[in-house]
């Protein structure tokens, strides 16, 4: 074997098993990445939190599907949770903009009636805010969120069907692209 | 005009390199961090890990292990007890840290592990037991809060109204020296510094150096050290060496990196078909150039011009070699021991890829360490040039055809895998001319070159035979010819199997004993080390006798698998997850990794004994 080839040789060898490795661990990541995550919302557990009657801030009762029909943001959040707090002015300014083409938020607090209305005010919350108790946490743990975290948020379409789960602060760039097609 | 054809060529090659494997690990990042952007949570009973006891008569100590990325409030714990008769005093809380919030202000947080103290009045002696009821409240770094958790645990006071062991609802009571779970274990580790966590993987690193997932590198790396060049002084074996661990190590910690933030199966990801697939061709490719089969012939005048770079350590070999390392990272992949799992665990819970990574790649050197040597001395033992050097360069390039084989062998039915070994040795073997007469007056050194020839020869068509007949077991290729069934084989240990999570759960809601889940995989080398030397193990049978044994074959890697896996927060095989009669798992006392007989031996001892504390 002589020498001056082996160089090239090595290289051109190098070459195409590197780029054939990062292209098969690629795709695998791909592959899995259709896989993993959490368990999918229980279609059963969101029928029935969205059908649950639940205290709201005049002291009646509501139901979320109440405002079927609408494209609905329905945010599980409350007072002493930081992240949730963050996001709810952003809440605010969308509905203003976008509540006259269909976009209906829901806030659901985990949290006491007293202490969700003194935030409302505080932060002008001009969406309906139901308080929920252990039966929600429990419906909201088999619809995408296990863990059971705040802030949650479940995004329904015109029909009620699930359109997207998020767990954490969301974005207003990831909520606009999330909810823009289905107004 | 020559001349500036050298120079071109001599300067894009380096640089050509440099690119592939900038792309290359950008791809590997990229493609684990793209996934990133929802968090992976822990349910917050793993988040915050409660259990309770009774220290003495007038204190209950709670215990909270904190995840790493995980806190809880200071202001948000409650306690209360039950029977009334049992009245709980001042909560001793330690200092936490403070936490600025922009909404909050100041609030003080826990991290790690947190011990509560609450002093306890018994107004009534007679009272045998009671009920601790607990409540937290805690965040995710990742920028979520859970629910204030409840959480109870039952105490018992023993006749003499002395200190008694409790049993918690979770967690685990232990006496002596607790075994811990391998990889909370490890995970824990990061709590040092930065320099103590990365030193202490580079030890572990050390001792991972000579297990089954490092041996296979060194015939690679000697071949890649043989094949390279011509004049391979011991600098320049050590620097090569140097580049292919360095390769190996970068490739090791990206991908570990990545496969703690997506949570995906790092093994898996590293054993699939395509990546081994392709390893495999260019050793095949290699070993046969090796073996003079062909040369890739340049141009006359192209040899000549590069003749003279050649001898110098230059670009292009330099990023062969690191290449070589890169790709040789999946052969150490499978190897999920107790420190890669740790390590995976923390990142995934806190997100730290600079302390994480580092960690891995500290290990990765370590594991490393053998090879350098190995380096060193092989430009200190090769030959020079010459037909000597020829002789070596075709050993080598017999072994990496072997290395070959390996390498796809999870990939294979057995009968396959042992018919490529047969065509291997056997034409080695010939080469060997183990078949030719020797010559009256041959050499000792034909006649030793014979005499393995022979021996190949025969280990070859022994392979051959047991492919053709049948044979299941490497090892024992011939054993499917043994008459009459001689008892020679240990009794299979009686997994029953199980295949998704629905599964599992009722198996183990069935059980009534204590259940101990292995998960298994046919490219998992501990798992089979485990099999093979300590579940046969006289002392570990025996404590068998009274475990349901359950094992997940997560091989094929389904969307079951993965979700099994997910759920006890494992990153592949090996690990052993133990679970009490009542179905609940026995945190803190899994297995991660080979463990000698004795060792596994106590670990079950440990899950028996839980049982009893339990039942009580």
């Amino acid at each position: 074997m002589p020498d001056p080839g082996s160089r090239r040789r090595w290289l051109a060898l190098a070459a195409a098993g590197g780029l054939a490795a990062a292209a098969g661990y690629g795709v695998n990541l791909w592959w899995e990445s259709r896989q993993a995550g959490d368990p999918p919302p229980n279609a059963a557990a969101v029928q029935a939190l969205l059908a649950a009657p639940l205290r709201d801030m005049q002291g009646g009762t509501k139901a979320i599907e109440t405002w079927r029909g609408k494209v609905l943001v329905v945010n599980f959040w409350a007072t002493w949770c930081a992240p949730c707090r963050q996001e709810i002015p952003e809440f605010v300014r969308m509905q203003e903009r976008d509540g006259a083409r269909g976009l209906q938020f829901v806030g659901i607090a985990l949290d006491q009636p007293q202490a969700v209305g003194e935030f409302a005010r505080e932060f002008g919350i001009n969406y309906p805010l139901l308080i929920g108790g252990l039966e929600t946490m429990a419906l909201m743990r088999e619809s995408g969120n296990r863990a059971g975290v705040l802030p949650f948020t479940l995004i329904l379409d015109r029909q009620g069907r699930v359109a997207k789960t998020h767990r954490g602060v969301l974005k207003e760039a990831a909520l606009q692209t999330a909810i823009q097609p289905l107004l | 005009m020559k001349d500036r054809t050298h120079q071109r060529v001599g300067r894009l090659r380096p640089f050509v390199g440099r690119w592939q494997l900038f792309c290359l690990l950008v791809l590997l990042l990229g493609a684990g961090l793209a996934r990133a952007a929802e968090p992976d949570l822990l349910e917050p009973e793993k988040a915050f890990r409660f259990s309770a006891r009774l220290k003495d008569p007038g204190t209950v100590e709670i215990t909270y292990q904190i995840a790493p990325g995980y806190y809880l409030y200071r202001k948000q714990f409650k306690f209360s007890a039950s029977p009334a008769e049992a009245r709980l005093g001042e909560p001793k809380l330690p200092a936490g840290k403070m936490k600025h919030d922009e909404f909050f202000g100041d609030v003080e947080t826990y991290r790690g592990d947190l011990v509560i103290l609450v002093p306890l009045e018994r107004a009534d002696p007679g009272v045998a037991a009671m009920t601790l009821t607990a409540v937290s409240q805690g965040c995710a770094d990742a920028g979520v809060c859970y629910i204030p958790q409840e959480q109870k645990a039952r105490l018992q006071f023993t006749a003499a109204g002395s200190a008694a062991a409790a049993a918690p609802s979770r967690g685990l009571e232990r006496d002596g020296a607790p075994p811990g779970a391998d990889d909370a274990r490890i995970a824990s580790v990061f709590a040092g510094g930065f320099w103590a966590t990365v030193t202490k993987f580079f030890g572990a690193g050390l001792l991972l150096a000579f297990t089954p997932c490092v041996l296979p590198m060194v015939p690679i790396l000697s071949g890649v050290i043989v094949g390279g060049g011509r004049h391979v002084t011991r600098m320049r074996g050590f620097l090569l060496a140097a580049i292919y661990v360095a390769g190996m190590a970068l490739t090791y910690a990206a991908a570990g990196v990545a496969a703690g933030l997506s949570g995906a199966m790092l093994s898996a990801a590293l054993q699939n078909p395509w990546v081994l697939g392709s390893f495999a061709a260019l050793f095949v490719v290699l070993a046969l150039s090796m073996l003079g089969l062909y040369d890739f012939q340049l141009p006359v005048a192209l040899q000549s011009r590069l003749a003279d770079a050649s001898n110098r350590l230059h670009g292009g070999q330099a990023a062969g070699v690191f290449t070589m390392g890169v790709l040789s990272a999946l052969i150490v992949g499978p190897c999920v021991a107790a420190p890669l799992a740790g390590a995976l665990l923390y990142i995934s819970l806190s997100r730290d890829v600079v302390l994480g990574g580092s960690a891995l790649f500290a290990m990765a050197l370590g594991m490393g360490v053998p090879l350098l040597v190995v380096g060193a001395s092989a430009g200190a033992l090769l030959p020079k040039t010459g037909a000597w050097m020829e002789s070596v360069k075709r050993f080598f390039g017999v072994v990496l055809l072997g290395m070959a084989i390996y390498i796809v062998s999870p990939l294979l039915p057995v009968a396959v895998h042992m018919g490529a070994w047969a065509v291997l040795l056997i034409v080695t073997a010939v080469f060997l001319r183990a078949i030719d007469p020797l010559p009256a007056g041959a050499h000792g050194f034909e006649r030793f070159s014979k005499g393995v020839g022979v021996l190949a020869l025969v280990v070859g068509i022994a392979f051959a035979i047991g492919a053709l007949s049948g044979s299941r077991d490497l090892l024992q290729p011939l054993a499917g010819l043994r008459t009459g069934g001689g008892a020679t084989q240990p009794a299979e240990t009686p997994f029953q199997r199980v295949a998704s999570l629905a599964e599992l759960e009722a198996r183990v809601a069935a059980a009534g004993r204590p259940v101990m889940l292995d998960f298994y995989a046919d490219w998992c080398v501990s798992c089979k080390e485990m099999e093979r030397f300590t579940f046969t193990d006289e002392r570990v049978r025996q404590r068998f006798g009274s475990i349901v044994l359950l094992q997940a074959d997560v091989t094929a890697n389904s969307p079951e698998h993965a979700a099994l896996l997910k759920r006890f927060r494992l990153f592949g095989p090996p690990g052993i997850v133990f679970f009490d009669a009542a179905g609940r798992e026995i945190e803190g006392l899994r297995v991660i990794g080979f463990q000698p007989a004795e060792k596994f031996a106590a670990v079950l001892d440990e899950v028996l004994r839980y049982q009893r504390t339990a039942a009580q």
